[in-house]
């Protein structure tokens, strides 16, 4: 806040600044005492073994980062969160790209009808979708377990079952992801020329190549983003599915870095644990971040 | 006093200085003209009369006091933008009384300033549209009207016909010119268009690179430029600007020379200055097919139709020469005799650019010619 | 070139079947809510009930205040919604017209919080509902949620569309801010808020992880939470209960859907990522 009352001073003349300070307020204050302060305090924690409720933190040092990640638990746990992300990344990343360039470059009909379609599970409860789903997919009495065994399948007992339930519970989340993602990137192919396109088909260019060569770069920055929320924010959706079927089972098969931080916490009550598991899942994140600008940056093009 | 004084004005951006150590008075009910290529800076000095852009150092004085903190909704200006700037969501009436209604001005006032801008530039009937459902030159009208009806003392225009095609720009010259008369308010209009600052202006400021070239009326800057960017710019096609050496009386252009009149002659002497750079309007250059006396000679490259005469390109000794000819029989790889008219010619100061100025006598020719109307 | 037919059909029938399993759960659900449980049982693959009845419905409404629930949900989202309209519409606004120092770095920190797991602020912001009194209370589960830059985001990015000079002249016929605010930029970027406005609805309306931190008493829950006690207590037996439940949870959400469609992949679309 301090910044903020220098340069007070420079802007005196012209009452004019003094309201546009004023027009931030209600923000920073809320996102004072709800994020950064939080964030801070979480840092705080993370050097404390603290249960939440004794008066006493106990000041440990590293001594939470070394338990954590000197449990082998840990890496499996980041290990699910890997594979949570490649699966959410090639379902909700890979494969809306490549529906979005089909439907609004290659067909010409039920453009609109597709859209709307896909867009209405995003305005759904995931709670709603984890129930329902985990009904449909009941290994034993669910409908499609019932026709698969017409076909003479069998649905796997995938809540109980390793890297099955990792599958099905991203599955689960996609079904809300997805036409989320799908829009944004529909949007940006559809802002891209159509006389850039239609050069390209008048030069006989192949879709895959037009694709690749021209959407695909054309599209980039909205790709990025695409890629790093979905990181980022489906993997804080799968959450609830997690919570609500499996509660990281069975041991700890589908938990990953975010349930796990919500489980120590507000489980098992290992305040400091959480908080360290928290930071490091945010390292994490910043790391991926950076590799990904790293490796993109000289690819992205910027639309307009 | 409704007159606008600039004194050693700079604006830079970040470090880069647009508007160098600017000074000049628009006087008072004067059309004064901006004019430069793009990114010369004259948009920014509009903006800064205008209070949209801070004045880094210097001093503004409009209307006869200190203006460089005072903000834009004080300064009595009315502004026309090159994009119109018509509020989208609000009819053309909404548009045109939006800011009286603002300021509370008494419901009759409002309502005559309204009927009288409706009817002088020809916008009944479209009250009641959206800018959305108005052709270019209604929009163009449209704004024209909201500044117009703010009864400024300034009245500021940013390139406000850039965006209507040829026919329209001539008629909304004659509205523009209309709503001057009637209203006499001090105008400062930017464009990067000469005809438009020919026709329109009482003055011409001419800017290139944050730096004020020439500032005299369209008459002089078209016949008397300053310095050489001036007679380069002005004029299509530009006046030809050519090396030369100056010996004895003579002018020698590559392996050519002719010779000057006795009064530039004298001017030269006077003017001390011998490294020349010599220049001289297409249309001044006399072409024809047998030689001349006190002339030179090029070859044909390139002919382009004017409509009623042609460019003739010329390769003079290395250099070009373009000419004005109403003789359409020219052909490449001819060879052509020119004559320049040695009163009309223009000569400037190597090192400086500058202009070395007119001998006397054709100063006073230039008021005779102008009294009788023979440059238009 | 001329698509191959035999391609676009393949590719109609790939997103003829996504269309359908995005889809076909929730009406699976409106089916199975009208069902009793044992006929859900019996006969999983009728969409349709064969004996339609109100029975989940009734069983529901004995079971839960779910009226008082269901008022929960929709004055959180209501609240929630409102005060991030106004407070991102009056930051989007600072940030487009003022300039001031440090203007770039405040807001690429605040956009930055968009990409903070929540898990980094969720034991400090339990702490704080915690000494605030107001765990199991409606109030806790708002005050945390209003601290989303989305909203700031959006708004923003639909502001810079407008052209500045619209801006530039209500400056120059001496036109405060407040007034420009509400005649001219409020008015134009109006699709935009309305868009942002009922997706933070939407989002608040179906929020489980706060919700589940905070309240504890059924008279405080929202919607949501209210569905996960029929699946996690007991086994998923009262599922045909949970989809009662489930419809009411998606009755609003769905008539958004259906109103502001278009306004909201609108908004999405022009407003791009840059």
């Amino acid at each position: 806040m301090s910044t903020l009352t220098g340069i007070w001073g420079k802007f005196n003349k012209n009452r004019g600044n003094a309201f546009g300070y004023g027009l931030l307020i209600p923000s920073i204050i809320v996102f004072a005492i709800f994020t950064f302060w939080p964030f801070l305090y979480t840092v705080y924690l993370s050097f404390f073994d603290w249960n939440m409720i004794s008066p006493e933190k106990e000041f440990v040092g590293l001594r939470n980062y070394m338990e954590v990640l000197s449990d082998s638990k840990t890496y499996r746990i980041i290990g699910n969160t890997f594979l949570y992300i490649v699966l959410l990344l090639a379902i909700n990343c890979v494969v809306p790209y490549i529906f979005a360039f089909v439907i609004d470059v290659v067909l010409k009909r039920f453009n609109g009808f597709y859209k709307s379609a896909m867009f209405l599970p995003a305005f759904i409860s995931l709670v709603v979708g984890s129930i329902l789903f985990t009904w449909i997919l009941n290994p034993v009495s669910g409908p499609l377990a019932i026709i698969f065994g017409w076909l003479g399948l069998e649905i796997p007992n995938w809540t109980k079952t390793q890297g099955w339930v990792i599958l099905v519970l991203s599955l689960i989340t996609s079904w809300k992801v997805f036409g989320y993602n799908f829009i944004l990137l529909y949007a940006s192919i559809n802002g891209i020329s159509r006389e850039v396109i239609e050069s390209a088909r008048l030069d006989n260019v192949p879709l895959w190549r037009l694709f690749l060569q021209i959407i695909l770069p054309m599209s980039s920055a909205t790709g990025i983003y695409v890629f790093i929320i979905t990181i980022v924010q489906s993997l804080q959706y799968v959450f609830t599915p997690v919570k609500v079927i499996t509660q990281g089972g069975p041991d700890y098969a589908s938990s990953n870095l975010i349930y796990h931080a919500y489980h120590e916490a507000f489980v098992v009550y290992r305040t400091g644990h959480s908080a360290a598991i928290s930071i490091i899942t945010m390292a994490l994140f910043l790391i991926l971040l950076f590799l990904e600008f790293k490796l993109v940056e000289r690819g992205i093009y910027y639309e307009n | 006093m409704k007159e606008i004084k600039f004194e050693h004005i700079r604006k830079f951006y970040g470090d880069t200085e647009v508007v160098k150590d600017l000074s000049f008075t628009v006087k008072e009910g004067e059309r004064l003209i901006l004019l430069g290529p793009s990114g010369c800076g004259k948009s920014t000095i509009l903006r800064m009369i205008a209070g949209l852009e801070d004045i880094t150092d210097g001093s503004l004085y409009m209307d006869g006091k200190k203006m460089n903190d005072v903000p834009s909704g004080h300064r009595n200006v009315a502004m026309v933008f090159q994009n119109y700037a018509l509020y989208p969501h609000m009819t053309v009436k909404q548009n045109i009384i939006y800011g009286l209604k603002v300021h509370k001005l008494p419901k009759q006032e409002i309502q005559d300033r309204l009927d009288s801008v409706l009817d002088m530039l020809q916008l009944r009937g479209l009250e009641d549209r959206l800018p959305k459902e108005l052709s270019g030159g209604q929009r163009q009208r449209v704004a024209l009207a909201r500044a117009t009806v703010k009864r400024s003392n300034f009245f500021l225009l940013d390139e406000p016909l850039s965006n209507l095609d040829a026919q329209l720009r001539v008629s909304a010259r004659k509205e523009l010119v209309k709503i001057h008369e009637m209203f006499k308010q001090t105008i400062v209009y930017v464009t990067h268009d000469q005809i438009e600052a020919m026709t329109f202006a009482d003055r011409i400021v001419l800017m290139y690179n944050g730096e004020l070239q020439m500032i005299d009326t369209p008459t002089n800057v078209y016949h008397r430029p300053a310095n050489i960017f001036t007679a380069k710019f002005i004029g299509s096609p530009p006046t030809n600007i050519l090396e030369m050496d100056y010996n004895q009386g003579r002018i020698i252009i590559g392996q050519q020379s002719f010779e000057l009149t006795e009064m530039w002659k004298r001017h030269i002497k006077k003017a001390q200055i011998e490294n020349l750079v010599f220049g001289i309007r297409p249309e001044h250059v006399q072409l024809s097919k047998s030689p001349s006396q006190n002339g030179l000679k090029g070859e044909v490259k390139y002919i382009e139709n004017q409509g009623d005469s042609y460019s003739v390109y010329l390769d003079l000794d290395g250099q070009e020469m373009i000419a004005l000819s109403e003789d359409r029989h020219w052909h490449q790889g001819e060879t052509a005799y020119l004559s320049p008219q040695l009163e009309r010619i223009h000569l400037f100061n190597k090192e400086t650019e500058n202009s070395i100025g007119y001998p006397e006598e054709l100063n006073e020719t230039e008021n005779n010619m102008e009294e009788r109307g023979i440059y238009v | 070139m001329k698509t191959n037919r035999a391609v676009a059909l393949t590719w109609h029938i790939i997103f003829m079947a996504t269309v359908l399993i995005l889809v076909f759960p929730i009406i699976y659900a409106v089916g199975m809510s009208f069902k009793p449980l044992q006929d859900a049982y019996n006969n999983v693959l009728n969409i349709l009930p064969l004996h339609p009845s109100l029975e989940n419905y009734i069983t529901l409404f004995d079971t839960l205040p779910i009226l008082q629930i269901t008022m929960n949900t929709f004055i959180i989202a209501s609240v929630v919604t409102i005060f991030k309209i106004v407070t991102s519409f009056l930051a989007a606004y600072a940030f487009v017209y003022f300039d001031f120092k440090g203007k770039e770095i405040l807001y690429f920190v605040l956009i930055g919080t968009i990409f903070i797991p929540f898990t980094v602020t969720m034991i400090p912001n339990y702490l704080i509902i915690s000494e605030m009194g107001l765990l199991d209370s409606i109030w806790g589960v708002m005050l945390p949620q209003l601290a989303d830059a989305v909203g700031i985001f959006l708004i923003r990015q639909s502001m810079k569309s407008i052209p500045v000079s619209l801006v530039e002249v209500a400056r120059l016929d001496n036109m405060g801010h407040r007034r420009i605010m509400k005649d001219i930029v409020l008015p134009l970027v109006r699709p935009a808020v309305t868009a942002v406005g009922i997706w933070f609805f939407i989002s608040t309306w179906n929020e489980f992880v706060w919700p589940v931190l905070i309240l504890k008493t059924t008279d405080n829950y929202t919607l949501p939470l209210a569905l996960q006690m029929f699946i996690s207590s007991e086994g998923g037996t009262n599922f045909t209960v949970a989809m009662a439940v489930s419809v009411i949870t998606m009755i609003i959400p769905l008539i958004l859907y259906l109103i502001f469609q278009k306004y909201i992949i609108g908004t999405f679309t022009s407003s791009g990522i840059k």
